[in-house]
Formats: structure tokens, C-alpha cells, sequence
């Protein structure tokens, strides 16, 4: 069933600014939905236009069906949880929790419950009794959970939830989050700006640009199949390598001297891509081209290689091999490279579309 | 301090208490002349040391009457100095947290004239405008009551302007949160607002009973009926008697009564009213 | 911030009460005031007549006004300056003690409690030319204290009993300076081979000048405006015109004197320093933010 419907929502500010241009998007009962960008791509924006914190400007936002463009925030069962986990400084840890039961007139036995099972489940029941004030950074991050889980909602909305957080803890807590969805089976939709963590916990990703969602679908769609050349360098650490071509009679051109075989029938200017882990090395008769190394970066279970594309023209072009394993070339020797056909991504260099 | 040298501290302490000495002298000289009997005063001298009759006059002026043309006593004219003190004090905190409130966390047309309104009278003190501002309260007829003597000094852009900074440092997914949480205008305000800014509130609530409490020149104008004098300002009248009637002792013990209760409140809440002192200024 | 409510008819009944009050006893009285201004009334308050500026043309041509101008500024700047230097010495002394820091403050800073009334009563007494200790005491050094007659000797008094109060006030801010002093810059100096003094003069002080220039101005709008009850209480402007004040003469020339339109007129000028001293205090604060 279709919990969540965005049919082509707009923002536009006050003073004309076109913040999102239109967005679709139908979400699933229960599904786990990551809008992820770079920051000021309108992601936090489309967010708060769910929650109703800021004004829809055009298209429609339906919940179960309902129109919900002029509700109140509160009136749309939705919770939230913030970057800076907005915990009421002066209430104890359970009145935080229970505050907004409070307001709709929940009853006391009834709130005592809810907040005391949210609590056990959450491992903050030797906390009720302290202040936000008195808790580290990840019991405050589970008292902002525990406080969004005790209403109930049918929406659950995550602004950058872990960004305040250490990286060890963010793992931590990144396995936890999607460990608590999926046994409450929530329809979540969570905004963050850094890919592994969408990665891991979307069941669709959101890959929104300048307010346009460049493409949505499965993390793994996005990594096989990047509609763009924006989400091919945004998903995948490192990034995909991405060079101009042209594509001719003998196959793709990517300078004077570099050319790689592929019959096409197409004309002009493409942008070819690769990642970092697809590129093969092979000797010198075998190669398809050769890269200058610059830097060896060595993380132990794998190896960066950042290096040049050595050609004629001299005009070196940056590139990034991953290889799994110790290795340990010599700098600014050569490596050589064979770029696997079926690993290759084409991009119609005026449209950015995948070809 | 990173040396020692026990003279510079010997000269610390000797300074300060000098300045302690030279602070309090005329109060202990107050408390000292009170002590004594009316007919000790005019010989050329004032008494250095107490006297004995200081319990009796002390008694007299609180309880019976004050002496030197006002026959009310000192304590009445507390309690219209406290209901005056304490409505100025209320009657601004209040006034000052709703519209800071409105200008903080509501957007409406003429917004910024409103504040700058609310900014002009830090530009009109009492005092330089007494004769229209008597005139508009004897208009309407508020002359000799308590709303006279404390409604025209409630507006304070002083206190407006705090609780704005107060109100600006509120984080807004903190608003958020409550909007979420199903708290509206009114519940904000009371469920979250003023529990945040219960110390802003109760510092300014001593800077503002001091100011309230010691209200001269606007008491002095509006008040002709004894019923509604307050302490401060019946010192003025006291000491318009002919001078050699002047009951000295009196006039003393009544000014250090007067004295008592805003110093009393200074000392008592040295913290909030250092916060208050700072943080009104900045 | 953004985040806002969106009820549009709330936030005017919410600023309804500030502004009725600022609108009936602040703007209303200020707008008399300035009408007032152009008008003569005749004592008994029966009949007026638009007189145009000649109200403000007596006032900038007559002796006695540019007199009240002088006796303010003196009276303002020495109750600055008395008051500054004062306080500076005790909060400097105080920030070097370790022991009793709490308790010297405590019995400096009670002062600001009392009205300036009280204050000026409480000196008056010991000041007194027939009972006054000090007065009796300055008698017999030689020196023949009067102040009833003398107006420089009631000018002294009523300085000292307005620093007198103000004193506790500067000393605070101060304090507070002085602790916002790095120590590191301190130690640094001292490191450097500077003594106390040195350190003082050449570190400390000059890191005080922003506390210092706002103490200045807000001391001078306290010697304007705030002292009203001390010479009220005391001198009544006496003796002569020697501690006649500006907004001591507009109080007097309108409710003693009874010429409406005289003191109308010095309202409206009032006003206008008010106004020019409120900017400067603004922009001075505007800085400070910048800086901190």
C-alpha cells in the first residue's frame, strides 16, 4: 500500500528563489526512504516540507491518501527527529518523551506505558528521571528517537540525525536505526548528506541535485546503473572515474592518443566512466592505457592508487584505482590498465543522461 | 596572582577597606543619629556614638507615625511602596514577555515599526517629559491611585530587548520539536519559553524591584493624599518642614527603612542581580 | 530565525498592552510636549497662543540656559570621572585579593539599592554647615563649609552623593573586565619583566578601554537623567542657579515656575540628546558585539 505521496512538490521562497523545483515520489508502507545530496541541494527542504515546518509551494503531499499541504505539523501523525535532537532542555528525560502524548491529551496510564516500553527497548529506563543536560551525545540521539517512537506516528522524518556524532558511535547507531524500522515497520524518510550511511539504510535512495531528484531507486540500482554523471561521482567511495570522450568509428576517444575499442553508432561527446574498483591491472602488450602513479594510499584489506593518464599530449587527467590487498608500487612509475567493457558507464555529455 | 608580594596585598586590602569604610559612612552616621533623641540635634554637633532612645524612635516612626508633617507611619507607606514596586516589577516582566514574544516568534506586517515604537521611549525618560506625562494621567483622572503610580512606568524597551536576546538564543528545532509535539502558541509559551527564561526573569525581577521601589519624582507629582504616599518620596515631604522643627532622628531612621528593603534584595540575591545588572546593559 | 508561528491575529493582541502603554503615557505626553512647544499659556492655564519658535528663541538666547547647560555637563563629567576612577581602583584591588573577593564585593555593591534621594539626604546630614560631622570637622581645618550659600561646596555635595551611588555599579563592570582578562597575557608581561604597575598601565588598561568608553557614556545618561531626586532632595538647584540642572530646570520651570511653553520647549531638546546619546550607546554596543 502507498503510504506517502509527493506529486511534483515545488518551493519556491518569498523572494523568488526556486529551491525545489518539482519532485515525485511514492513511498511504501514501511519503507525505509533516503533523500541524499550535497548541502543546499534542497534535501533538508523537501524534509520539512513533509513535516509541515515550511510552506508547500506547489504540487501536493498526500499521507494515506489525505491532502496534507495545509495541515499543521502536528495534525499530520508524523515524528521527527533533528540534528541537534531538540530535546526540551528543561524536562526530565521522560517528560520529553511524553510531552507531545501530553498535548493530544493521551492518558497518564496510557503515556506511563508507552514512554516505559519506548524506553526498554531504547536501554534508557535508568535515565527517565535525568535532563537532557546530564547525557552524553548518544543517549541524547536515542532520547530524540525514543521520543518520535513513543507517539506512534505513521511518518517517521530524520534530519541529519547522526552528523553530531562521533564516527564510532555513528556506526553504531546507523545499524541501530535500521534495526528499529524494520521491527516497527515505520514508513521513514531520512535525510543525510553522507552516501555510505544512505548506502545502509535505504531500501530507495533519493539522489537529489539542485533540488531535482537525479534519480531514485535501490542502492544498488544507483551503483550499477547512475542515471547521471552527478550520481555515478556521488555514490561509491572513492568516486567513479569520469573523463570527457568522443565516441567514434573505432570505438570511445578520450584524447589524441587514447583510444578505446567499442563498435557504436553513436556520434559526439559522451562522458565515460569507470570505478575505481573495475579498472584491471595487466602488462604493458595487454593495457588500455597507462597511469602515472602520485600517491599510494594503503588501508590495509585494500589500496588507493591515485595517479595521471600518461599519454602523448602530456595533459594528464586524474584517475583513482582500487585494488584489494597490500600493494606497494613505486611512485611516479607506470601502471598499466585494462578498463573491462562491461564495467563502463556513457553519459550523453549534453543531456547527462545515461546512453 | 603570579608573585607574591605580601605588601601589594597588604595595600589591596587596605584600599578596599578604606572604600568599604568611606561607602558606608553616611549610613552608619544615619544609623548612629537615629539613635538618639530630636532635642540632640541643632547644638552644633551630631552625635558619634548610638544613643538610647534609638528603639523607641525606631518603633514610633514605623508603627506609629513618621514625624515631620506626615502623620502616616513608615510600614504603611512600605506596603504602598511595595504594591507599587511590585506592580511596576510584574506589570513589566509581563507586558515585556509578551511582546518580545510576538516580535520573536511571530512574523506579521509592521513588525520592525513596532519594535522601533517600543525602542523610543528608552529615548523619553520621566523626567524629561514630566509636565505632559502629569497632565495626560491627571486627564484621566488617574491622579492619587495605584494604577497612577504604576501604569505609566510599566512599558520598558529596556526589558523588551532582554528577553528578545533571550528568545533568539532558543534554538529553532527546539520551536520545531513543540510545533511537532502538538504545542501551539500558547503552550510554547508556557510549557517551554518560560521555564527557559525563568533566570533572565528573575534577574530582572531584582533589577526591576530596585527600580520600582525607589520611584521619586513620579510618586512625588501624582500623590497629594497621604493614604497613597510612598517611602521614598515622603522624604521630600518631611524634610519640607520649617528647619528648626526638623526631627532629625526621625528623618534617619525613616530614610534607613526606606533604604532597607532594595538593599536588602541586593545583598540577598547578589547573583541574579549581578546577571541582571550585566545583562540589561548589553 | 525562521522558525515561526503562523496565527496572524496573535502577535497584536500579544503587543496590544506594550503598546497601548507606550502609545498613552510615552508618545502621547512626547507629542504635548512637542506641541506645547509652540505655544505660550498664561499661568492660570485659561487661554494659549501659537507663538512659533519663540519659545525655543527665548530659551537658546537666555543666560541662564547655556548657565543650566555648563552646571550639567560639570556636574555630568565629574560624576563620571569621580566615579570611574574610583571604582577602577577598588575593582583592581579587588580582582587582586584572593581571600574575601565575595564578601568586599557584597559590601561595595549595595549602594546601587538606595534611591537617589536617600543618597542625597544621607550626605546632606553629614555635610550639614550647623551638625554635620564632616562639615564641623572641615570647620575646624580652616575651611568655612556652607553649602546652603556656597554653590561650588553644594555642587561638591551633590557629586559626591550621586558618585556615591554609581560607584558600586562601575565597580561590577569592572570586575567583570578585569576577570575577562587572558591570563596568559598576564603571565606573558611578567614573564617580560614588568611589574605590577607596568602591567597595569600597559596591558590591563588598555584591554579595559571598551568597559571603560561604556561606562563613560552610560555613567553620563545616569548624571543626565537619574539624579533628578539627589538634587531635588538636597539643593533644589541652589543655591542661585549653581546645581540648577537641565532636567532639573525643565521640572522647575514647569511646575514651579508654571511657564508650560519654557519647559516644553527644553522637553523637546531633552529629547533630542536623549535621543543622540541612545544612538551612540547603540553603536558602541553594536561594536562590542562585533568584537566579542
Amino acid at each position: 500500500m502507498t503510504d506517502v505521496i509527493l506529486e511534483k512538490i515545488g518551493k519556491t521562497y518569498p523572494n523568488g528563489y526556486h529551491a525545489i523545483p518539482s519532485v515525485d515520489l511514492s513511498i511504501e508502507e514501511g519503507e525505509f526512504i533516503v533523500l541524499v545530496g550535497p548541502s543546499g541541494c534542497g534535501k533538508s527542504t523537501l524534509l520539512r516540507m513533509v513535516a509541515g515546518l515550511e510552506s508547500i509551494s506547489d504540487g501536493e503531499l498526500r499521507i494515506r491518501g489525505e491532502r496534507m499541504n495545509e495541515k499543521e505539523p502536528a495534525e499530520r501523525d508524523i515524528a521527527m527527529v533533528f540534528q541537534n535532537y531538540a530535546l526540551y532542555p528543561h524536562m526530565t528525560v521522560y517528560n520529553n518523551m511524553a510531552y507531545g502524548l501530553k498535548n493530544r491529551k493521551v492518558s497518564k496510564e496510557v503515556i506511563e506505558k508507552k514512554v516505559t516500553d519506548v524506553a526498554e527497548m531504547l536501554g534508557l529506563t535508568d535515565l527517565l528521571q535525568r535532563k537532557p543536560g546530564q547525557l552524553s551525545g548518544g543517549q541524547r540521539q536515542r532520547v530524540a528517537m525514543g521520543r518520535a517512537m513513543v507517539r506512534d506516528p505513521k511518518v517517521f522524518l530524520f534530519d541529519e540525525p547522526l552528523s553530531n556524532l562521533d564516527a564510532k558511535l555513528r556506526v553504531q547507531m546507523r545499524v541501530e536505526i535500521r534495526q528499529l524500522q524494520r521491527k516497527l515497520g515505520t514508513t521513514t524518510l531520512y535525510v543525510t548528506h553522507d552516501q555510505v550511511e544512505a548506502m545502509t539504510l535505504a531500501d530507495r535512495l533519493v539522489v537529489l541535485n539542485k533540488g531535482n531528484a537525479e534519480q531514485i531507486g535501490t542502492p544498488m540500482d544507483l551503483y550499477n546503473k547512475p542515471a547521471t554523471p552527478f550520481v555515478a561521482s556521488f555514490i561509491g567511495s572513492p568516486s567513479m572515474n569520469l573523463l570527457p570522450a568522443n565516441l567514434v568509428e573505432q570505438g570511445i576517444k578520450i584524447s589524441n592518443s587514447l583510444t578505446l575499442p567499442l563498435p557504436h553508432d553513436y556520434r559526439g561527446g559522451v562522458v565515460w566512466g569507470i570505478r575505481p574498483e573495475h579498472l584491471e591491472v595487466s602488462d604493458e602488450q595487454n593495457a588500455d592505457f597507462a597511469l602515472r602513479i602520485q600517491a599510494v594510499e594503503s588501508l590495509g584489506a585494500e589500496t588507493l592508487i591515485h595517479g595521471l593518464l600518461e599519454e602523448e599530449s602530456k595533459k594528464g587527467i586524474p584517475m583513482v584505482v582500487r585494488l584489494s590487498g597490500p600493494h606497494l608500487p613505486e611512485l611516479n612509475s607506470l601502471m598499466w590498465l585494462t578498463a573491462p567493457v562491461k564495467h563502463w558507464h556513457l553519459f550523453d555529455e549534453i543531456t547527462q543522461q545515461r546512453l | 596572582m603570579i608573585e607574591n608580594r605580601p605588601w601589594l596585598t597588604f595595600v589591596s586590602h587596605a584600599t578596599l577597606l578604606l572604600g568599604i569604610a568611606l561607602v558606608a559612612l553616611p549610613v552608619w552616621m544615619a544609623l548612629v543619629a537615629s539613635t538618639h533623641p530630636a532635642s540632640a540635634f541643632g547644638v552644633g554637633h551630631i552625635p558619634l556614638w548610638f544613643g538610647d532612645s534609638g528603639v523607641d524612635t525606631w518603633k514610633t516612626v514605623l508603627l506609629e507615625k513618621a514625624g515631620n508633617g506626615i502623620d502616616t507611619p513608615v510600614f504603611f507607606m512600605m506596603l504602598n511602596s511595595l504594591i507599587m514596586a511590585l506592580g511596576i516589577t510584574f506589570g513589566k516582566i509581563a507586558i515585556s514577555l509578551l511582546s518580545a514574544y510576538a516580535i520573536v516568534f511571530f512574523r506579521f506586517p509592521f513588525r520592525d515599526l513596532c519594535f522601533w515604537i517600543i525602542f523610543m521611549t528608552l529615548m523619553l525618560p520621566v523626567e524629561v517629559r514630566i509636565v505632559p506625562t502629569y497632565e495626560v494621567v491627571a486627564n484621566l483622572d488617574l491622579l492619587n491611585s495605584y494604577t497612577g503610580l504604576t501604569l505609566p512606568l510599566i512599558a520598558s524597551a529596556t526589558a523588551t530587548f532582554l528577553f528578545r536576546q533571550c528568545f533568539l538564543s532558543i534554538p529553532g528545532e527546539l520551536v520545531e520539536a513543540a510545533r511537532i509535539d502538538g504545542a501551539g502558541p500558547f503552550r510554547f509559551f508556557f510549557d517551554i519559553l518560560l521555564p527557559l527564561s525563568r533566570t533572565n526573569i528573575a534577574a530582572l525581577f531584582v533589577i526591576l524591584f530596585i527600580y520600582g521601589w525607589n520611584q521619586y519624582l513620579w510618586p512625588l507629582l501624582i500623590t497629594t493624599d497621604d493614604a497613597y504616599y510612598t517611602l521614598v518620596m515622603s522624604i521630600k515631604r518631611m524634610l519640607s518642614v520649617t528647619d528648626g522643627d526638623i526631627a532629625w532622628n526621625q528623618i534617619m531612621a525613616t530614610t534607613l527603612l526606606a533604604m532597607l528593603p532594595p538593599v536588602a534584595v541586593v545583598i540577598g540575591m547578589q547573583k541574579l542581580f549581578v546577571k541582571g545588572l550585566v545583562d540589561s546593559e548589553k | 530565525m525562521t522558525v515561526t508561528f503562523p496565527q496572524k491575529g496573535l502577535p497584536w493582541l500579544l503587543l496590544l498592552p506594550q503598546l497601548l502603554v507606550t502609545a498613552i503615557f510615552f508618545l502621547w505626553p512626547a507629542e504635548q510636549a512637542l506641541e506645547q512647544a509652540f505655544y505660550q499659556e498664561d499661568a492660570f492655564g485659561l487661554s494659549r497662543e501659537f507663538v512659533g519658535f519663540e519659545n525655543f528663541i527665548d530659551l537658546f538666547t537666555d543666560p541662564l540656559y547655556y548657565q543650566s547647560m555648563l552646571t550639567t555637563l560639570f556636574f555630568s563629567f565629574s560624576v563620571a570621572i569621580l566615579g570611574i576612577s574610583v571604582a577602577l581602583l577598588l575593582a583592581v584591588m579587588a580582582d587582586r585579593v584572593i581571600r574575601g573577593k565575595l564578601a568586599y564585593q557584597t559590601l561595595l555593591i549595595w549602594p546601587y539599592a538606595v534611591a537617589p534621594a536617600l543618597a542625597g539626604v544621607l550626605w546632606w546630614i553629614l555635610f550639614d554647615p550647623s551638625m554635620g560631622p564632616i562639615a564641623l570637622w572641615l570647620n575646624s581645618a580652616g575651611v568655612d563649609w556652607n553649602h546652603y550659600l556656597n554653590g561650588n561646596q553644594a555642587m561638591i555635595l551633590v557629586v559626591i552623593a550621586s558618585t556615591w551611588k554609581q560607584i558600586s555599579y562601575n565597580f561590577l563592570f569592572f570586575l567583570a573586565g578585569l576577570q575577562a582578562v587572558p591570563r596568559s597575557l598576564i603571565e606573558a608581561a611578567s614573564i617580560d619583566g614588568a611589574s605590577p604597575f607596568k602591567r597595569f598601565w600597559t596591558i590591563v588598561f588598555p584591554l579595559l578601554s571598551p568597559t571603560t568608553f561604556f561606562l563613560l557614556v552610560v555613567n553620563l545618561v545616569y548624571a543626565f537623567f537619574e539624579t533628578f531626586g539627589v538634587i531635588d532632595a538636597t539643593t533644589k538647584g541652589g543655591p542661585g542657579q549653581s546645581t540648577n540642572t537641565l532636567v532639573y530646570k525643565v521640572f522647575e520651570d514647569g511646575f514651579v515656575g508654571l511657564d508650560l511653553g519654557g519647559s516644553a520647549a527644553q522637553s523637546v531638546v531633552l529629547m533630542g540628546i536623549v535621543g543622540l546619546m541612545t544612538v551612540i550607546q547603540f553603536r558602541f554596543i553594536e561594536r562590542k558585539v562585533q568584537y566579542s
